[in-house]
C-alpha cells in the first residue's frame, strides 16, 4: 500500500440533510433531514421505492447537487464551504462515479476511459494499480476498444475501474447494474464487492434490486425522503421482505 | 404540413437564428450595394438635371471617337462662334465658357485633390439659369478679373480655405497665385463627387488653359416657344467642322454617365463580393441543416412510423427551409439599408462628396434580395431534406442514430476529383482564353473548384484533423482531436466555408505579391536614371516645360521625358509612347534600331511581336484620333519593360497628338553628382509642379509596392465578410455538436473536468476546424493564385512570388478566429449543470 492521508472513520456522511425543491404548496422534499454515516471500506446499498429520494441523497452526498439545510462532509471536508473549482477538485481526487448509462466517452478507448480522472488532473497513472483494476475487472484484452465495440456489461466495467482508479475516498454508484442483464449485473457487482473487501474502497450504491443489494455490507432504507430502516450483512430474501413492508 | 414545419422552426429556434444570421449578412450586402448604387444614381440624376435645367442646347467639340484623355484639355472653337450662335433664330441668350484641367494647390505647397476625382477648372457663367454653379450666400461674389478664383464650398471647409486666402493653381502653364473671391456650390451640394472646382472669369480661363480667343462650349437658353430639338436643328447648320450641338437633356445624360459609370464599376465589385459572401453563407446553412436533420433523426423517424411518407419530410425539412429563408431575407433586405448608409458614410470619409438626399430602395432591390436569401437557402436545404426522406421508421426505436461515417468515402472521393477536375479545368480555360482570361470562366471554374475541394474534405478531414491536433496539449487537446475527428463531414464543411474566403485572399496575396515582384524585377532591371518625375495627380500629365528646366540644371547629364496617348491597331485601344534619342541612355531597354534613328517607323516590345506574329519590317495600320489611319512600319524592337509596348519617336508622337504632357521625365546625373544633391538642385524646379513626384528607383519600386498594398488591404477587408460569415458557421456547427454532447460534458465535469477545461476542450476544437479550412483555401488559393500568375506570363506579370509569411498570418489569423468563433459555444458547454447534464436526454 502507498502511503495516504490520515484516513477517518467515516468516507462521508450526511446530516439532517434537507432538499426541497419548488416553494410553498408545490413544493416537494425530495430529502426530508437525512442523517447517514458511510463508513470507510464497507459496501453500502440504498433503497427505497421510486421518488424516495435515493438519486438525490447521492447526488447531494457528492457534491452534485447542493442541499437546502443540512451539511455533507466527505472525509474531512465539509462540502457546504466549496465553491464550484473545490467541488470539481473535490470530484477529481476523493470522488468516483458509476453512472446506470452512458458513463463513457464515445471518442476514447477503454483504457483512455479508465485513466480519464488522472488525465484530467494531469497526473500519471500508477501502472501497478491500473493493471490490478483491469485484471479484476477483466478487460486486459479490450483496453484499445472504443465504447461502441463494447458490450454494456464490459462499459459498466470500464466505468468501474474508472471510478477507482484515483482511489478515491468514496464511489458512488446510481443503479450501475440496472441496465444490465442478470450475468452482467452479477460480474460488476462482484468486482465492486471485491473491491471493498481487497483494496479497502468504499462504494455507496443506489439500487432497487434486493439481488444487488445482497452483495452489499449494509442496505440503508429510504422513504418519502428519511431513511426509515437499515439492515446489516443483508441477503437477498431479507431485503425483499422489508421492501414489501415498506411497500415499495 | 405548414403548422408542422413552423412548429419545427420554433422548437429549434436558437439553432435556425445562427443560420439565419449568415442569410441576413449576406442578403444585407446584396441589397446594401442595390440601395448604394441606385441612391447614388437618383441624388446625381437628381443634382444633374437640376443643375442643367435651364439649358436647352449646348455646343461643343466633337468628342474623338476614342483616345480622349483625361485631364487633357478638351477641343475648342474660335469665340467668333458665339455671335453667330447667338444670332440663330430662337435663341434667346448664349454664353460662352472654356474648361480645363486646373490643380488647386494649398498655402504649404501640397497639391488638393486629383488622386482619384478630377481636377476641374471652368470659367463663369453670368446667366445663372445657364451655369452650374451659384455663389454659396454669404460667400463672396463671382471672379470678375486676373488673379481672382471662386472654388467650390466642399474643398474649402476640407482644407480650411475661406474667402480672402490665397491659393495655388497649377494649369498645364505653370503655377500662379489666386485671392479667393468667392465660395460655390454645385447645384445644392458643397462639392461634386469629390472633384475640386476653380472658377474664373472667361478672360483669365482662356489664358490660364490657352485657349486665347477661343471657347470650348457655348450654353444656349431658347426663346419660349422654342422646344430644344428645335434650337438644336436650327443651330447644327451654322457649325464648323469639328464642332456640334446637343440638347441640354443630353448633354445631361452624358454627363450622368460619365459620372454613374465609375459607380457601376463599385458596384459590380460590391456585388461580386456579395456574392461570394452569400456563396459562403449557403454552406453555412446547408451544414446547419445537415446537422439539425441528423440531431432529429428520431422525431423524423417517429413521424415514418406514424404513417408519414418519405415525401413528406422532404416537404417538412423544406418547408422550414422555406420559413427560415424567408424570415432571414426580409431581415436582410431591412439590414442592407443600413449598410448602404454605412458604404455611404465611409466613402464620404474618404473624400468622396457623394450627394445627400433620401434612400433609394427600388422595387428590384427587395426582389433580388428576397430571392436571393430564399432561393440559396432552399438549395442549401435540399441535400439534407432529402436525408430526411431516407430516415428508416425503425431509427425512431433504436439507441444511437448516428449516421455512418465513411459509408460512401469511395463515391465521394470520385465525385470530389471529378468536380475538383471540371473545376480546374474550366478556370484554366477561362485564364488562357483568346482575347485576354475570361472572367465568367475563371469565377465558376474557381466556384466549381470550391466545391470539389469541400466534397473531397472529409477524406482528409480525419489524418489532417490527426496531425493539426497531435501537438494540442493535455487531455483537453486529445479530446478535441477526437471529436473533429468523429464526424469528418461536419468538420469539412464547417472548415469549407472558411476555406472559401481564405482562399480567396491568399489568392489575393500571392497575385499582389507577383505583382510586386515583377515590378520591382523590371524596375530594378532596367532603372539606369538615377531620378524618375511623375505626375501624382493621375488625370493629367505634366507641362513639357518640365524637360527643359530640368535640363538646365548642371547637375543633370540627360533628361528625357515620357509623352503618352492612345492608338487604336485592329480596333483595339492600346497605350503609345513618344520617346527622344536619350532615352536609351537614361532607361535601360537596348531597342534593335536607336531612337534617334526610328523615323516615322514604331518600336514593338518582343511578347507583342511573338503574339499577334509580326516581324521587324512590316507595315501596320496605327489609327490616331487626331490624324486618322497612319500605316507605320514596324522598325524595331525591345525587351519588354514598364511603361509602353508601343513607342514612336517625339515627332511622330508631335505630328499625331495635340497633347504634349509628359507622363514620366527620366534623368541622371552628372558625373561626381550625389543623388541627394541632384535631389535638391531637382526641388527647386519642383516649387512649380506641385503635383510631381521625384522618386529613386528604390522608391519608385516602394511606392508601386505600396499602391498594390493598398489593393489588397481594400480586398481582404471586403473579403473579411466572407469569413465572418464562415465564423458564424463555426460557431453555429460547434453550439450544435455542443448540445450533442450534453451527457458527454455533464461526464466530464462529474469526473472532474473543470470549466476552464471544457471552455479550453471547445477553443481547441475550434481551432483545429479554422486551420484546417485556412490550410485547404491556402492551398486552393495558392493553385488559383499560380495558375492565374502563370498565365499572365505573357502579359507581363513574370515573376510568381510566394509570400510565406503572409499566407502564415494568414493561417495564424484563422486560429483566432476559430477562437472567436468558439468563444459563445465554450460559456455555454461550460455553464452547463452537472447534474442536469448528465441526466439529459
Ligand atoms: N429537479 C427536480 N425538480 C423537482 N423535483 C424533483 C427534481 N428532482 C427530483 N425531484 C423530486 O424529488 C423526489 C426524489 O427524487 P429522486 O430522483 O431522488 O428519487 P429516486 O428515489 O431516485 O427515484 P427512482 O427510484 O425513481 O430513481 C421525487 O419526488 C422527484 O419528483
Ligand atoms: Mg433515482
Amino acid at each position: 500500500m502507498t502511503l495516504a492521508p490520515p484516513r477517518t472513520a467515516t468516507a462521508a456522511s450526511i446530516t439532517d440533510g434537507v432538499k426541497t425543491y419548488g416553494r410553498g404548496d408545490s413544493a416537494v422534499h425530495a430529502l426530508d433531514g437525512v442523517s447517514v454515516d458511510f463508513e470507510r471500506g464497507a459496501f453500502t446499498a440504498i433503497m427505497g421505492p421510486s421518488g424516495s429520494g435515493k438519486s438525490t441523497l447521492l447526488h447531494t452526498l457528492a457534491g452534485l447537487d447542493a442541499l437546502s439545510s443540512g451539511s455533507v462532509r466527505i472525509g474531512n471536508t465539509d462540502l457546504g464551504s466549496l465553491n464550484d473549482r473545490q467541488l470539481t477538485m473535490l470530484r477529481r481526487k476523493s470522488v468516483g462515479f458509476i453512472f446506470q448509462s452512458f458513463n463513457l466517452i464515445p471518442t476514447l478507448t477503454a483504457e483512455e476511459n479508465i485513466k480519464l480522472p488522472l488525465t484530467i488532473a494531469g497526473d500519471s497513472a500508477d501502472e501497478e494499480w491500473f493493471q490490478t483494476i483491469v485484471g479484476t475487472v477483466g478487460l486486459d484484452d479490450r483496453l484499445t476498444h472504443r465504447p461502441s465495440e463494447l458490450s454494456g456489461g464490459q462499459q459498466q466495467r470500464v466505468a468501474a475501474a474508472r471510478a477507482l482508479v484515483s482511489r478515491p475516498d468514496i464511489i458512488f454508484a446510481d443503479e450501475p447494474s440496472g441496465n444490465l442483464d442478470s450475468t452482467s449485473g452479477a460480474e460488476l457487482l462482484g468486482f465492486m464487492r471485491r473491491a471493498v473487501r481487497e483494496f479497502d474502497q468504499t462504494i455507496v450504491m443506489v439500487t432497487h434490486d434486493p439481488v444487488a443489494a445482497g452483495y452489499a455490507d449494509r442496505v440503508v432504507f429510504l422513504a418519502d425522503g428519511s431513511v426509515v430502516d437499515e439492515m446489516h450483512e443483508p441477503t437477498p430474501e431479507r431485503v425483499l421482505d422489508r421492501m414489501k413492508n415498506l411497500g415499495g | 404540413m405548414f403548422t408542422t414545419a413552423l412548429k419545427g422552426v420554433l422548437a429549434h429556434r436558437v439553432r435556425l437564428a445562427m443560420t439565419a444570421l449568415a442569410i441576413v449578412l449576406g442578403v444585407a450586402f446584396v441589397s446594401g450595394t442595390f440601395v448604394f448604387t441606385d441612391t447614388i444614381n437618383a441624388r446625381f440624376e437628381t443634382l444633374f438635371t437640376d443643375v442643367y435645367a435651364g439649358v436647352d442646347a449646348s455646343v461643343r467639340p466633337e468628342t474623338p471617337e476614342f483616345g480622349a484623355q483625361p485631364g487633357q484639355n478638351p477641343g475648342s472653337f474660335d469665340e467668333s462662334l458665339l455671335a453667330d450662335v447667338s444670332a440663330v433664330q430662337g435663341v434667346s441668350v448664349a454664353e460662352g465658357s472654356v474648361a480645363g484641367f486646373a490643380q488647386i494647390i494649398a498655402p504649404n505647397g501640397d497639391p488638393i485633390g486629383g488622386q482619384g476625382p478630377p481636377t476641374l477648372g471652368f470659367s463663369w457663367i453670368d446667366t445663372a439659369a445657364l451655369s452650374s454653379v451659384n455663389i454659396a450666400d454669404g460667400n463672396g461674389r463671382a471672379p470678375e478679373g486676373p488673379g481672382e478664383v471662386v472654388i467650390d464650398v466642399g474643398t474649402a471647409e476640407g482644407n480650411d480655405l475661406s474667402v480672402g486666402d490665397e491659393v495655388g493653381i497649377q494649369t498645364l502653364g505653370g503655377t500662379e497665385t489666386f485671392e479667393i473671391v468667392g465660395l460655390a456650390n454645385f447645384g445644392t451640394e458643397d462639392n461634386l463627387a469629390g472633384a475640386t472646382l476653380s472658377i474664373f472669369s472667361l478672360d483669365e480661363g482662356q489664358r490660364l488653359f490657352g485657349l486665347e480667343g477661343r471657347l470650348t462650349a457655348i450654353d444656349v437658353l431658347g426663346a419660349d416657344a422654342v422646344t430644344p430639338e428645335a434650337l438644336v436643328e436650327a443651330i447644327a447648320p451654322i457649325l464648323p467642322e469639328g464642332s456640334e450641338v446637343v440638347t441640354g437633356d443630353q448633354q445631361t445624360q452624358e454627363q450622368l454617365a460619365s459620372i454613374t459609370e465609375g459607380l457601376g464599376f463599385l458596384s459590380a465589385a460590391l456585388l461580386a463580393f456579395a456574392g461570394i459572401a452569400v456563396f459562403v453563407g449557403a454552406f453555412v446553412i446547408q451544414n446547419t441543416f445537415r446537422i439539425v436533420v441528423a440531431q432529429r433523426i428520431r422525431e423524423l423517424a417517429l413521424f415514418r412510423a406514424v404513417g408519414a411518407t418519405g415525401r413528406q419530410l422532404v416537404s417538412l425539412v423544406t418547408m422550414e427551409a422555406l420559413i427560415v429563408g424567408t424570415a432571414a431575407s426580409i431581415v436582410g433586405v431591412f439590414a442592407g439599408i443600413g449598410v448602404a448608409t454605412g458604404i455611404k458614410a465611409a466613402m464620404n470619409a474618404g473624400g468622396f462628396g457623394l450627394p445627400d438626399g433620401p434612400l433609394t430602395v427600388e422595387p428590384r432591390t427587395v426582389i433580388v434580395g428576397l430571392a436571393v436569401g430564399i432561393v440559396v437557402t432552399l438549395v442549401s436545404a435540399l441535400l439534407p431534406a432529402r436525408r430526411a426522406a431516407t430516415v428508416p421508421p425503425v431509427a425512431a426505436m433504436t439507441e444511437s442514430a448516428a449516421p455512418a461515417t465513411g459509408r460512401s468515402l469511395r463515391r465521394r472521393s470520385l465525385g470530389g476529383t471529378l468536380t475538383l477536375l471540371i473545376g480546374g479545368a474550366m478556370l484554366a480555360g477561362g485564364l488562357v482564353a483568346e482575347n485576354g482570361a475570361s472572367l465568367t470562366l475563371v469565377a465558376l471554374g474557381s466556384l466549381t473548384l470550391f466545391i470539389g475541394v469541400s466534397v473531397l474534405a472529409p477524406v482528409f478531414a480525419i489524418p489532417i484533423a490527426r496531425v493539426l491536433g497531435r501537438p494540442l496539449p493535455g487531455i483537453t487537446g486529445d479530446l478535441a482531436r477526437e471529436n473533429t475527428i468523429r464526424q469528418p463531414r461536419r468538420t469539412a464543411s464547417t472548415a469549407a466555408a472558411l476555406m472559401i474566403g481564405v482562399a480567396l485572399v491568399s489568392f489575393v496575396s500571392i497575385f499582389a505579391a507577383s505583382i510586386k515582384a515583377t515590378v520591382s524585377d523590371t524596375l530594378e532591371g532596367a532603372f539606369p536614371a538615377d531620378l524618375a518625375f511623375q505626375s501624382t495627380n493621375f488625370t493629367s500629365g505634366v507641362s513639357p516645360e518640365l524637360e527643359a528646366e530640368l535640363e538646365a540644371l548642371d547637375e543633370f547629364d540627360i533628361v528625357s521625358a515620357v509623352r503618352a496617348g492612345y492608338i487604336r491597331i485592329d480596333g483595339e485601344e492600346l497605350n503609345v509612347a513618344g520617346v527622344d534619342g536619350d532615352v536609351e541612355a537614361v532607361y535601360d531597354m537596348t531597342p534593335s534600331i536607336d531612337v534617334a534613328d526610328l523615323g516615322d517607323g514604331m518600336l514593338v516590345a518582343q511578347s507583342v511581336l511573338s503574339e499577334r506574329g509580326w516581324q521587324v519590317g512590316d507595315i501596320v495600320d496605327v489609327e490616331y484620333a487626331a490624324t486618322g489611319i497612319v500605316p507605320t512600319a514596324i522598325a524595331g524592337t525591345f525587351e519588354d519593360q514598364t511603361f509602353a509596348n508601343y513607342i514612336v519617336s517625339l515627332d511622330t508622337y508631335g505630328a499625331n497628338f495635340s497633347n504634349e504632357s509628359i507622363i514620366i521625365a527620366f534623368a541622371s546625373l552628372s558625373d561626381g553628382v550625389a543623388v541627394e544633391a541632384g535631389q535638391q538642385a531637382a526641388e527647386t524646379v519642383l516649387a512649380s509642379f506641385p503635383n510631381l513626384d521625384m522618386n529613386t528607383a528604390s522608391e519608385q519600386i516602394a511606392d508601386a509596392e505600396a499602391q498594390v498594398d493598398q489593393l489588397v488591404a481594400l480586398f481582404s477587408g471586403l473579403l473579411g465578410l466572407a469569413v465572418v460569415i464562415a465564423v458564424i458557421g463555426i460557431a453555429n456547427t460547434l453550439s450544435l455538436s455542443i448540445v450533442e454532447r450534453t451527457r458527454e460534458i455533464g461526464l466530464l465535469r462529474a469526473v472532474g473536468m473543470t470549466r476552464r477545461q471544457i471552455r479550453r476542450m471547445v477553443r481547441w476544437e475550434a481551432i483545429i476546424v479554422a486551420v484546417f479550412g485556412a490550410l485547404l483555401g491556402v492551398l486552393v488559393g495558392s493553385g488559383i493564385g499560380w495558375a492565374t500568375v502563370f498565365s499572365l506570363a505573357d502579359d507581363g506579370l513574370g515573376t510568381f512570388a510566394f509570400p510565406v509569411g503572409q499566407l502564415v498570418i494568414w493561417l495564424a489569423l484563422a486560429a483566432v478566429a476559430g477562437v472567436v468563433a468558439a468563444a459563445g459555444p465554450a460559456r455555454t458547454a461550460a455553464k452547463m449543470n452537472v447534474l442536469e447534464a448528465i441526466s439529459y436526454e
